[in-house]
């Protein structure tokens, strides 16, 4: 009797489990066409204020709730949005912009070139990781309430397309400044943040704007977008039908993505390879010599190492403009092959046919296989690699306090030239580490930035020849992304982000 | 009882500062530049010094920490560094989440190790070795394959459960079961093992006395012998191990939580310490600290009532 008794319990508690499972909320909705977008993050949003957003992976909570000035297509071209029309004058430092007038806040503030002018000049002062991209706005002001006029210290090629970006993120100035600005944003774009639904750091759950001036553009009632940490995690998710789409955090789980239905799009921002940093030998005086970077750079086996560390999951290269800018040149990477006998005729004609010594950081990020066969590679012509582990969390920091002369690292491949040479070819560029200055590139990159189109193209070739040639970087292969899309929805991967647009999330055909 | 009660929490308030003076020096000790941890490669040197000097880490190390702890004493942990989100917020939000895995797991450990434990000592033979033999196996298994395991089967496999995510209470009753019952399960496994094998244990022992003998003889039932006497004389021990596992499941819920992708203390937890989030590890470590105290007060109460010689003692 007491056991049946046992048994009944337990049956009724798995069975109540089972119904109020069935009945309720336990599976999420599964319609996204038109319906509930679900979309997976592999980061959440570090500010939801206009003044600070973020782009990148963190685009689409930037996107949900904010227009920017101008827009984006996915190969990286600018298009009209809030700013309908838009001219430089002749010296490209003064930028003219006319306003749509017909844009609401979701506060009930209207849209004016007033306000534009605000969120230009707080975002220039703001914490955002795009902050710099400002940094030659000397002066925004309203010509009139649709004229919005963006002074310049200099000529910046990039300029239409960062406010096409997070700089160009229009928010609310009833917002600006209130104590809960980071974490409750108030925009004019398609959709807005659900405070009650929304737990922040794991779960963003947003609304449709009902007074949207673009109601075209809301492909969705509602967009969820959930933070995963872990690839297992966002596989689970897919795998369960809880999301529509992710970005992949990496590539380990993309043949159980696809055998659950999902379509894999792909696309390579970044490029993976050695940075080195020390040109002029400061730290380790054989870098000073072309010769010995070059010779690293034929010493290594790109495409061996795309296989044993990546998986394939990418294409070979050798210079660190990607295919979209007018700086790039296939042929360019093949100019160092694999050839060791090679390497090791530089090195000897450089004076060290004995080899050397040089040290790197060696990021504790769990596989050490890029390591390993950077290491052996050198080692086998005779260079030597003194690794020193670094955690991942202090690895950008110190890097970029310049205490290594090398390193093997990922940095990202911009849509222009021009953004690529001033994030890590120029003397002001971050991650030219010791911020050596070369004359060869001032004069190339002075010609990007102020010449005719044409000339600028050419001067954009030229540099990347010429940084080739200088083998200031070893890059070994753009890195493979894969955003994951259901049946439900279409994806079009931006050229240029991590994340792909929001308005390139549509529903199935 | 009073005075207890009170000594009991002086000890709980001094605790809990050692422990967020300790976490705060080693937190910083792990160094690192912190603005460019939030603000990635992309970021320019002087918004990085900016953003550092806007988040006071510009300031002594011991002027922040007074900076912090005046905030603290008035309720105001601070900011979390990535998130912006006040860190009381932030606990308050999760804590919900992350009691319900540990309640929900304790209420599972304490019914399924009471009737495992005592049936084993009262039915010992093969019935007590297959008891014994799960509990080896309920400890030997890592919770966290058990979590993948239970994912693959009835959520990926079988579609009876959301494989990640929650659903509140106060949301949907049964969304909230659905969410919270593999988590659950799996943290409630290593636990089950351990506290079967105390009760099983303070049941043999209070089986053996002389008193229970005594009881036997005076015609009393079994049941009422075991249910009623020997029961609550082994409950002590139990409770002791229980109030252990408790405070264990809270440390559990953090490897549960990642892996069900559970926004509760456990995730975030992970997420801040990883990335360096001082004001959010510390209100973390405080709650944390706080909640051990006041499980350990409770069970100090609840060991007298169940036994008066603790209470004289």
């Amino acid at each position: 009797m007491f056991t049946r008794k046992r048994s009944g319990i337990a049956a009724m508690a798995v069975a109540l489990s089972l119904a109020l499972t069935a009945c309720g909320g336990g599976s999420s909705d599964s319609s996204s066409s038109g319906g509930n977008l679900r979309l997976g993050a592999i980061v959440p949003p570090t500010s939801l204020s206009a003044a600070n957003a973020f782009w990148a992976n963190e685009s689409i909570y930037t996107q949900a709730v904010y227009d920017s000035l101008l827009r984006e297509t996915p190969d990286a071209q600018v298009q009209p949005w809030l700013a309908t029309s838009w001219s430089y004058d002749d010296s490209k430092t003064v930028l003219t912009m006319k306003l749509r007038d017909d844009v609401v806040f979701t506060d009930g503030t209207k849209f004016d070139a007033s306000v534009a002018a605000q969120n230009v000049l707080r975002f220039k002062a703001g914490t955002s990781s795009s902050a710099a991209n400002l940094a030659n706005v000397s002066d925004a002001v309203a010509t009139d309430p649709t004229t919005l006029t963006i002074t310049l210290s200099q000529p910046d090629p990039a300029m239409l397309l960062y406010l096409a970006q997070a700089a160009g993120a229009q928010g609310s100035p009833k917002a600006f400044g209130a104590p809960d600005e980071q974490t409750n944003p108030v925009g004019s774009g398609p959709y807005v943040l659900d405070q009650d639904k929304t737990v922040v750091g794991s779960t963003y759950v947003y609304t449709k704007n009902p007074d949207y001036w673009a109601p075209e553009e809301q492909h969705f009632d509602t967009l969820t977008v959930n933070v995963y940490a872990t690839i297992q995690t966002e596989v689970n998710a897919l795998q369960g039908g809880q999301i529509d789409g992710a970005n992949l955090l990496d590539n380990t789980a993309n043949d159980q993505v696809e055998a659950a239905g999902f379509t894999l799009v792909p696309h390579e921002l970044d490029w993976a390879g050695l940075v080195l940093f020390d040109r002029s030998g400061q730290l380790a005086p054989q870098l000073a010599d072309v010769r010995v970077r070059q010779a690293i750079a034929h010493a290594i086996d790109r495409e061996a190492i795309l296989e044993a560390a990546n998986d394939g999951a990418g294409t070979v290269t050798g210079q660190v403009f990607g295919p979209g800018t007018p700086a790039f040149d296939e042929s360019l990477d093949d100019t160092y092959d694999y050839d060791p006998p090679a390497a090791r005729k530089l090195l000897a004609d450089a004076g060290l046919a004995g080899g050397f010594s040089v040290s790197m950081p060696q990021i504790q990020i769990g596989s050490t296989t890029v390591y390993d066969l950077v290491a052996q590679y050198l080692s086998d012509v005779g260079i030597t690699v003194d690794y020193t582990p670094v955690p991942l969390n202090s690895a950008i920091g110190d890097i970029l306090a310049a205490k290594y002369p090398a390193a093997f690292f990922i940095l990202q491949q911009d849509p222009t030239a021009w953004q690529t040479a001033n994030f890590s070819i120029t003397q002001g560029a971050t991650w030219n580490v010791f911020h050596q200055a070369d004359p060869t590139v001032q004069g190339l990159v002075s010609t990007i930035q102020s010449g005719s189109e044409a000339d600028a193209d050419a001067a954009a070739k030229k540099l990347n020849e010429y940084v080739v040639q200088q083998a200031w970087f070893v890059p070994f292969y753009r890195n493979e992304g894969n955003f994951a899309a259901s049946k439900d929805i279409e994806v079009v991967q931006q050229a240029d982000n991590a994340y792909p647009l929001l308005q390139n999330i549509t529903p199935a055909s | 009882m009073l005075r207890f009660v009170l000594r009991r929490l002086a000890a709980g308030v001094v605790l809990v500062v050692v422990i967020a003076v300790a976490t705060f020096f080693l937190l910083h000790a792990a160094g690192g530049d912190i603005g460019r941890r939030i603000l990635g490669q992309t970021a320019s040197a002087e918004t990085v010094q900016f953003k550092n000097q806007q988040l006071g880490l510009d300031q002594p190390l011991l002027s922040q920490f007074g900076h912090w702890l005046s905030g603290a004493v008035r309720g105001d942990l601070g900011t979390s560094w990535f998130s912006g989100q006040p860190v009381v917020d932030a606990i308050t939000s999760r804590t919900a989440v992350t009691l319900s895995l540990v309640i929900g797991a304790t209420l599972v450990t304490a019914v399924i190790a009471v009737l495992l434990g005592v049936l084993a000592a009262q039915r010992g033979g093969w019935v007590d070795r297959v008891v014994q033999l799960a509990s080896v196996l309920g400890t030997a298994v890592p919770g966290f394959l058990v979590a993948i395991g239970l994912v693959l089967v009835f959520a990926i496999d079988l579609g009876w459960f959301e494989p990640t995510g929650y659903t509140s209470l106060s949301d949907s009753a049964g969304g909230w079961l659905a969410a919270i019952t593999l988590p659950v399960l799996a943290l409630s496994i290593g636990s089950i093992a351990s506290v079967t094998q105390q009760v099983r244990g303070a049941m043999l022992d209070a089986l053996r006395q002389d008193w229970v003998r005594t009881l036997r003889s005076r015609g009393l039932p079994e049941s009422r012998v075991v249910y009623e006497h020997v029961l609550r004389n082994a409950a002590g021990p139990a409770l002791s191990v229980l109030a252990v596992q408790f405070i264990a499941l809270i440390g559990g819920a953090i490897f549960v939580e990642t892996i069900f992708a559970i926004p509760g203390l456990g995730q975030v937890a992970v997420g801040a310490t990883s990335q360096g989030d001082i004001p959010l590890v510390l209100g973390l470590v405080i709650a944390v600290s706080l909640l051990v105290v006041v499980v350990n007060l409770v069970v100090d109460l609840l060991q007298g009532w169940l036994n008066p010689k603790v209470r004289r003692a």
